[in-house]
């Protein structure tokens, strides 16, 4: 009984790591028509960054506040001298431009911080774990949960209620006419962009005490968040929150039967997905 | 026309000799590989400049080509040339066949993220499959048959001159075939195709189809390059197969020039040369490899083939 | 009049919106009708559900009393259903001439030949130069369409879609940031085609519907509000009151 619950949990706090990242991702392409393929590395540098700021003596909540915003003003840097410039040509240019900034990034990563993996730790009272429905939990990953939470409330928040969130969201279903209300286009696109890294930043410092800190974790999350964003259908927040929590349990439930094919058939599935229902499996999405 | 013919001429005469006049085999190794990778290179242009179609990871099907290959020789006929690459090709073809069909239901975007998906999944198999594909160590120790022609033998693959020489001749064939059939009617349809997928349903052509046709095509010759790579090298493991290579044989498209079919061999060269130099020198090659495509987008979309026709267009307003 | 196509209660629904409400539309041989609306009355979703580019809800199409209901759009090509669109839609990388070339191509046949030159298909190299004739874009041949003027481009269009020896041609707003000057031509030129085949026209223009339609069908939210020759149209109250009420 306890393993089940164990699992249940260890889902919802993957699903939620997954929500976030997918959640960047479909800002940024919602928003400016840019598939970021760069965006598990983001995620990565997120995770990193934190791992230095604590190097230098900063607790782990001064770091989960700080490293997002760091990751962002990287995609600030990025958007503004190699997006920006792209964006305008067709589509295959767009995706051949992210795809190399992933490796760059990934590459860099390599050279600062070099292959091992980082152990992120942790103040003391988060290292404990707490008896909840019959089993000891980590109240790390409860504390996860919260802060997920939390980051989604504060993105409905900013979307819903804010001028700036509201006027983004307009950009997202009709771009021509947010421009036409002489909304800078460019501040959406730019404000995009930071918004996504900065969502990708704050799962990598969430994920960091979780799965383990090392050059290949972008690599894997991108993976992971493109099938969420194709299973949810791209553009569609219940899609990915739905898409989210199912392939979180899905790779839970893989790493604890312990199989390879875990992955291939989830390959397979965004294939099947992708290409026999380009909407998503909740029908909301638009992949074009 | 004439000039082209010439100056191709001129290019093939000089590799064919090459051999012959320099004498380090490992030069002539590195002009072999430079030539596999070219027509792999030039397989993916006709995905990607003539049909339009992204594909992330088109060294799968080099990789389906030189698997099978090895496999065959090594269980099957470890002295039949041709019959083998036979097997290789049509064997990548037919494995292509459902996997284009899925993909071409989709274009743009959800194409490229497809051929990753499906690119993943020949990686994952090729690696994990450990029983039939020797998973992370690959296929090792494949023959290394006779270059035979109607009862004369020419040479053995196991020889680096006559394996260069067998590849010149093979990829010259599948250059002078691709050309052919670019410049074609059918070629016509796919360029189409590439300007706007749209319009060109509406009028009249069966998108769909088309694109299966291209991309068989696009596989196919790249199941050669891969029959060429696994003779060339007598190995073949699943780091060939990786999404990094696959970025790689982006990289030359993009370094030699969409849209001709001579760049891709150029961009081949050129990243062949690099990595050689390069990877040597140090670990981050990864980080090299990330820079220099993001430069080539930003700076050189059309690759060398693209400065190629800037000057040519210079040479002609001189005039 | 020999009805070429109809439509018998044809619907299409976006989410809650009839988009195309019950349409039963007639087109006949060697007519020009022109359907026309108020924004938003469904006239090009109304051409893309019979064109092919959307499936209709609900609802028949019939082409010669063939049902081709659904039918993808590639294959209405061959019976003869070629449009133009509201947006200019060519292969911009391409030039003018092999624009009409490969569409004529696409109709007549040859594509599947991948050993020879596209030179050999002679019928329909000459064919595209014909139509490049009659649209006066000979000059044009070898400039890309994307460096052609806007005016160039729309005509290219219309130029394509005849390479498709179509029986039907949807052209839909052909005149829209044309030049009076190119606005006058082109009427002349679609009233000299209908003297062929069946055009039908979506325009915003009046002068030119009122002046070159053999018959109006009026749209308003999906439906067809009236019908008939330019001069009944003029008159008709309920349209007015479709265009003005939504002033």
């Amino acid at each position: 009984m306890s393993t089940a619950v164990d699992i249940l949990f260890n889902s919802l706090v993957l699903g939620g790591v997954f929500l976030i990242v997918a959640i960047g991702l479909n800002i940024i392409y919602g928003l400016s028509r840019v598939m970021n393929l760069a965006h598990g590395s983001l995620y990565a540098l997120g995770a990193y960054a934190s791992v230095t700021l604590m190097s230098f003596g900063a607790n782990f909540f001064v770091a989960l506040i700080i490293a997002p915003f760091m990751v962002a003003f990287i995609g600030l840097v990025l958007e503004r001298t190699i997006i920006a410039p792209v964006r305008k040509r067709s589509i295959v240019y767009t995706l051949i431009l992210t795809y190399g900034l992933m490796f760059l990034l990934d590459g860099l990563i390599r050279y600062v911080w070099g292959n091992e993996p980082k152990f992120v730790k942790l103040p003391l009272f988060l290292q404990d774990t707490l008896p909840i429905l019959g089993t000891h939990y980590p109240v790390y990953r409860l504390a996860t949960l919260v802060i997920i939470a939390a980051t989604m409330a504060g993105l409905m928040l900013f979307l819903g209620k804010t001028r700036t969130g509201i006027t983004l969201r307009a950009a997202s279903t009709i771009p021509e006419m947010v421009a036409c209300l002489g909304i800078n286009m460019k501040l959406v696109h730019i404000g995009a962009f930071v918004l996504g890294c900065g969502m990708a930043g704050i799962a990598g410092v969430v994920a960091g005490p979780l799965y383990s800190v090392d050059p290949t974790m972008g690599h894997e999350m991108l993976i992971s968040s493109f099938v969420v964003i194709v299973i949810g259908g791209l553009g569609s927040l219940r899609g990915a929150v739905f898409a989210a929590l199912l392939i979180g349990l899905v790779q839970t439930l893989a790493e604890f039967f312990i199989t390879d094919l875990a992955m291939v058939i989830v390959y397979m599935l965004m294939a099947v997905i992708l290409a026999f229902m380009p909407r998503g499996l909740l029908g909301e999405g638009r992949f074009e | 026309m004439v000039g082209k013919i010439l100056a191709l001429g001129i290019v093939v005469l000089c590799l064919a000799v090459f051999p012959f006049v320099v004498e380090n085999r490992f030069y002539v190794s590195l002009i072999n590989q430079m030539l596999i990778y070219g027509l792999l290179a030039m397989s993916l242009d006709v995905l990607l400049g003539y049909t339009g179609l992204l594909s992330f990871m088109h060294n799968a099907y080099l990789g389906t080509g030189a698997y099978m290959v090895g496999l065959f020789l090594l269980h099957v006929a470890p002295s039949s040339l041709w019959i083998t690459l036979l097997v290789g090709v049509m064997g990548t073809i037919i494995l292509a066949l459902p996997v284009g069909w899925v993909q071409v239901r989709t274009g743009g975007l959800a194409f490229a993220l497809l051929t990753l998906a499906f690119g993943m999944m020949f990686f994952t198999v090729a690696w994990k499959w450990y029983t039939v594909t020797g998973g992370d160590d690959g296929l090792m120790g494949v023959p290394h048959p006779d270059i035979s022609l109607f009862g004369w033998v020419l040479g053995s693959t196991g020889d680096p001159v006559a394996i260069y020489l067998l590849t010149l001749v093979v990829v010259l064939l599948c250059f002078l075939l691709t050309w052919r059939i670019v410049n074609s009617p059918f070629g016509a349809i796919l360029e189409a195709i590439r300007e706007n997928e749209d319009r060109a349903s509406f009028v009249g052509i069966n998108v769909r189809r088309f694109k299966l046709m291209g991309w068989l095509l696009a596989c196919g010759l790249a199941g050669v390059s891969g029959g060429l790579f696994i003779l060339w090298r007598g190995y073949i493991g699943p780091t060939t197969m990786s999404a990094f290579a696959g970025a790689g044989v982006l990289m030359m498209v993009l370094l030699g020039g969409m849209g001709s079919l001579w760049g891709p061999f150029v961009g081949a060269g050129i990243f062949i040369l690099m990595q050689d130099y390069i990877s040597t020198m140090t670990e981050h090659w990864e980080l090299f490899v990330g820079m220099v495509v993001i430069l080539l987008v930003l700076f050189m979309p059309r690759g060398f083939a693209g400065i190629g026709d800037r000057l040519a267009r210079l040479g002609r307003e001189r005039q | 009049m020999t009805i070429i196509l109809e439509t018998e209660r044809l619907y299409r629904r976006f989410g809650g919106v009839l988009a195309t409400n019950d349409v039963n539309i007639r087109f006949g041989e060697k007519r020009l009708k022109s359907i026309i609306g108020p924004n938003g009355a469904g006239k090009t979703t109304l051409v893309n559900v019979i064109t092919g580019r959307l499936p209709a809800s609900s609802g028949r199409i019939l082409f010669r009393d063939k049902d081709i209901t659904n039918r993808p759009a590639h294959s209405l090509i061959r019976l003869g259903i070629c449009r133009t669109f509201q947006i200019t839609s060519v292969f911009l990388g391409l030039t003018a001439f092999e624009n009409i070339r490969i569409s004529r191509q696409s109709r007549k046949g040859g594509s599947l030949r991948i050993f020879s030159s596209r030179d050999s298909l002679m019928q329909v190299s000459e064919d595209a130069w014909k139509i490049l004739e009659d649209l006066e874009l000979v000059d044009q041949a070898s400039t890309l369409a994307r460096n052609l003027a806007h005016g160039d481009q729309r005509l290219l269009e219309v130029g394509m879609a005849l390479a498709g020896e179509p029986e039907l041609l949807f052209l839909d707003e052909p005149t829209a940031g044309m030049s009076p000057a190119e606005t006058e031509h082109i009427a002349q030129m679609i009233k000299k085609l209908s003297e062929e085949i069946s055009v039908v026209l979506i325009e915003h223009d009046m002068d030119v519907v009122m002046s070159i339609s053999d018959e109006i069908t009026v749209l308003h939210q999906g439906r067809i509000i009236a019908e008939g020759p330019p001069a009944a149209i003029r008159g008709d109250e309920k349209v007015k009151e479709a265009y003005l009420g939504h002033e």
